[in-house]
């Protein structure tokens, strides 16, 4: 599974580095660094969502640094 | 030929002294290059008064074509007389390098100067002419690439004194240190940098007089291109990125995610985008191949202008300002590929505006690049770097 977080100004500002940091915590402690493909990418043109733009096999979803473990339960793990 | 240079000067103040009593001047003519340092007596505010006098009469005079006689003659008479020793005084070197290859030399009462050619020490001869009574070395040659000048003033040459040093360190020794460093720094201000630091270290951080080192570095042109923002018309995309790419010789930094994204799709080549959070503050880099740096825009270029501007007051620019220069981050790495790897600059600007910017829920304001370019640009023509700014 490709997840890609946004780095670009914008969602830097809004927490890319908090997001990435948790993915990449939570990838590993669950030993799905096999399954789970993080990646950085520039702006990909969402910027005016409220959260950092984030990609999960092409669906693009708007995630908040808090809303992070969540999201990657539901989002990540639910469709593996 | 077509010589470039790439020069640069570091000061140390005497001890409890506000105002340095040495000047430089950086000047570039049609045809050549000018380095001019000078020396005035005594220290602090006097001393700086007599020395940039000094510099700046040169540096006029020798731009609008003035003679050499013509300029020390200017000089004595204009220089205020000392109350105390009841001299007007100040030495100075000047050192004009011209595109063709042809050098010249004046030298008056300051330490020689230090030519290094292919990792070895070259002599200067002496040829001594007496000019209104006093004795001056003035010398004509060829320089060529790769070749190192060193000019400095005396508080190299006492440094240590009477303290670690009997006589202080002997010009000999100075220039087998400057032989030494010249072959493991690129840049010249990396040289002159090491050299004062040096001094620094032998008056125990406490120097006894001003010091300056001011070196010129021989070297190929080397021209930088920046790109920055899309273009306000989507169709010139392909126009903006063509003339970005257009000059073989030149290296070229993208810098911003958008832009970076327009140049990966006009060139069909991809984007890889690291998730490496080296600073905090910035994010990370990404990599093309065919391009020689990618980092985000404004915030990366905003690190970028602090550093170049804390480059231009020369006062903090020390050891640790080049450990936060070879930082691995997008700001750092811009910053150093133009300080110490770049002889001119040419940025192709995007105007056009990005709405999400436009969002006062972010902490800090995103829509200021052409703000930053304008200010980029100012700090770039402080240090003397030629600067080309095409918008688009």
């Amino acid at each position: 599974m490709k997840v890609t977080i946004c780095i670009g100004s914008a969602c830097h500002l809004k927490g890319s580095r908090e997001i990435i940091k948790e993915m990449q915590d939570l990838v590993s402690a669950r030993g799905l660094k096999d399954k789970v493909d993080l990646n950085g990418a520039f702006c990909s043109g969402n910027c005016v969502k409220e959260g950092v733009c984030v990609t999960v096999d092409g669906t693009l979803f708007s995630l908040k640094p808090e809303e992070c473990t969540e999201f990657f339960e539901k989002e990540i793990v639910g469709r593996l | 030929m077509g010589v470039t240079v790439d020069v640069a000067y570091k000061s140390l103040n005497k001890f409890t002294e506000i105002l340095c009593g040495d000047s430089v001047e950086i000047l570039k003519t049609a045809d050549s290059d000018i380095l001019i340092l000078a020396d005035g007596m005594g220290s602090g505010v006097k001393a700086n008064i007599l020395s940039t006098l000094t510099s700046k009469i040169l540096g006029t005079m020798f731009l609008n074509g003035a003679t050499l006689d013509e300029c020390v003659a200017t000089i004595v008479e204009t220089l205020p007389v000392c109350q105390v020793r009841g001299v007007a005084y100040s030495t100075f070197s000047i050192l004009q390098v011209f595109h063709s290859g042809d050098a010249y030399l004046v030298e008056f009462d300051n330490p020689g100067c230090i030519f290094i050619r292919d990792g070895k020490l070259m002599e200067i001869p002496r040829s001594i002419r007496e000019i209104d009574g006093k004795k001056i070395n003035e010398f004509r040659f060829r320089v060529k690439k790769g070749d190192a000048l060193v000019l400095m003033s005396d508080g190299t040459i006492h440094a240590g004194v009477g303290q670690l040093l009997n006589f202080g360190w002997l010009w000999e020794d100075i220039a087998d240190y400057a032989v030494k460093e010249y072959g493991k720094t690129v840049s010249a201000i990396r040289l002159a940098t090491a050299i004062c630091h040096a001094c620094d270290e032998l008056y125990m951080f406490r120097p006894g007089d001003d010091t300056t080192v001011a070196c010129m570095r021989i070297i190929d042109s080397k021209p930088v291109h920046l790109m920055t923002g899309p273009a306000s018309n989507a169709d010139d995309d392909e126009r903006m990125v063509a003339d970005f790419v257009g000059d073989p010789n030149a290296r070229t930094i993208v810098c911003g995610g958008t832009s970076s994204t327009i140049v990966s799709r006009v060139l069909k080549k991809p984007l890889d985008v690291s998730m490496d959070y080296v600073d905090p503050e910035i994010p990370p880099i990404a990599f093309m191949e065919g391009i020689d740096l990618v980092t985000e825009g404004v915030l990366t270029l905003n690190r970028v202008l602090q550093l170049l501007r804390r480059y231009v007051k020369k006062e903090s620019v020390a050891e640790d300002f080049f450990e936060e220069l070879d930082k691995p981050n997008g700001g750092s790495m811009v910053a150093k590929m133009i300080i110490e790897d770049c002889t001119e600059i040419h940025m192709f600007v995007g105007k056009a505006i990005n709405s999400a910017y436009q969002n006062p829920g972010l902490p800090f304001d995103l829509g200021i690049r052409q703000n930053l370019v304008e200010q980029l640009k100012n700090t770039l023509e402080e240090m003397g770097k030629p600067v080309t700014v095409t918008y688009y």
